[in-house]
């Protein structure tokens, strides 16, 4: 019976479903005199509090769906952002715990472990090669900034990798947003901070959709030459925001993620529901970040509803 | 006991066989849906349960089936006929159509009632329309059944 699995992890979640924010939670929200009341509504929706994480969400989906292989997906910029992070504090001794992203498919010991012993089979095999070139690049130059590099283009080279290898349209898709967003933004600073194409070659990985030597001639010839390119591609609405400001094209990537999230809300089997609810959760969780931030500093309406992410219901 | 009676008792055996297995498949897949919806939402069994009792029909088919050539075989009375070759496979055909469309329409009607579990998830108010459309697969079920009687009761023993 193809195409029928997970069915009980898809049951549980779409009864989790209806406890996640709505946009009339999300106006109350917004509308709320302080953080009592804001704590209150969530409660009374969710039956759980505003520092709910996405370690519980992700704890809860392996749990019913523990073999599901195409969902570690998800996780893989955790993974090589915490990668970022334990390779820096291991080489200046400094504790990474405070800079770690969970959850994760690679454990922060597991890291420390790995780069500290230079024993990088101890890694997930996505992580291996990448861990060894920035480790050998940031003790050998001291750029922090190129090893970054480096392991974002890695981050997203074994996203797309993974998700040919055994993910489904859906994780494609993703992985192929998720790439194109970063490449933009990346060719974007690039083009303002006037970097050479060799580090853009470096930097950049590229897609089936936008073409990486496309990209980084169009962000050589400068911000206005790679608007132009970016007018023709799938990413156009996108570089409008772009155009407008960072805040804005981070919102507008959160929210076409969540556009390709929306596509399996009618899917009865398979994975794409379970990550579906973990890219809402992800969302959810930012948007009552932002909430929290904006109210802290006294931001009005219109303001933080403009900086409020897509929902999912 | 004759080549034919063999024969006979080979559609019997069928007709409970493939129709059991369809049913077994599809009330277990759409016990996992449910499972998983109850797992969080305990409230909601009575609503899945009736989604989950729906493929388990054409198992139920297959055993009438499988009865009815066994009653007309006298098999139940201890007094087995002596069967033709042609009578036997008479008796093999009209368990055919039970047998496979039992089969087939057990696993959809899974599918069908475990797409339906998620509507009671999410809009349990929605409860009747999944289930309406879970029963809708039964009619091929029924009408197969139908067939596979009318074939059994009109063979001349």
């Amino acid at each position: 019976m193809n195409g029928t699995k997970y069915a009980n992890a898809v049951g549980a979640v779409r009864v989790m479903e209806n406890t996640l924010l709505s946009k009339n939670d999300i106006e109350q929200l917004i509308n709320s005199k302080g953080r009592a009341e804001r704590e209150s509504i969530i409660a009374s929706k969710s039956g759980s509090s505003s520092g709910e994480t996405l370690v519980s969400v992700w704890e809860m989906l392996h749990e019913y769906a523990p073999d599901c292989k195409e969902l570690e997906i998800l996780l893989y910029r955790n993974d090589f952002h915490n990668l970022k992070a334990v390779l820096k504090a291991v080489i200046s001794n400094r504790e990474p715990s405070q800079y770690y992203i969970s959850p994760s498919n690679a454990e922060l010991s597991v890291l420390v472990d790995a780069i500290s012993r230079k024993d990088y089979s101890l890694l997930p095999e996505y992580m291996q090669k990448a861990a060894e070139e920035a480790y050998e690049l940031v003790t050998n130059t001291l750029d922090g900034q190129l090893s970054d590099s480096l392991i974002d283009k890695a981050s997203m080279e074994a996203m797309q990798k993974s998700s040919a290898e055994f993910g489904g349209e859906f994780m494609q898709k993703y992985s192929q947003l998720i790439t194109a967003c970063a490449d933009i933004k990346t060719a974007y600073r690039c083009s303002l901070l006037n970097k050479s194409a060799q580090f853009m070659e470096n930097a950049i990985c590229g897609s089936s959709d936008l073409d990486k030597e496309q990209l980084v001639k169009a962000a050589l010839g400068g911000t206005e030459s790679l608007f132009a390119f970016l007018e023709i591609t799938p990413y156009s609405n996108g570089a409008a925001f772009l155009k407008e400001s960072a805040a804005q094209y981070e919102k507008w990537c959160d929210d076409v993620i969540m556009e390709l999230a929306e596509t399996a809300r009618m899917q009865a089997f398979g994975s794409e529901p379970l990550a579906a609810y973990f890219i809402a959760k992800e969302a959810e969780i930012k948007n009552l970040r932002i909430l929290s931030v904006c109210k802290e500093f006294g931001a009005d309406k219109e303001t933080i509803t403009e900086r409020m992410r897509k929902l999912y219901v | 006991m004759t080549n034919g009676l063999v024969l006979a008792l080979i559609g019997a055996a069928l007709a409970a066989l493939l129709a059991g297995i369809g049913s077994a498949k599809g009330v277990s897949l759409v016990g996992e849906a449910a499972s998983g919806v109850v797992s969080v939402d305990p409230s909601k069994f009575s609503k899945v349960l009736l989604l989950e009792l729906l493929p388990g029909t054409q198992g139920l088919y297959g055993l009438i089936a499988a009865m009815f050539i066994l009653i007309r075989t006298n098999v139940l009375s201890g007094n087995a006929a002596e069967l033709t070759v042609q009578q036997g496979l008479g008796f093999l055909a009209a368990s055919l159509p039970i047998a496979i469309v039992g089969l087939i329409s057990g696993i959809m009607q899974g599918r069908t009632a475990a797409a339906g579990v998620s509507i009671t998830a999410k809009k349990p108010d929605h409860n009747g329309k999944a289930i309406i459309m879970a029963a809708m697969v039964e009619t091929y079920a029924i009408l197969a059944l139908l067939i596979s009687v009318l074939m059994i009761l009109n063979i001349g023993v």
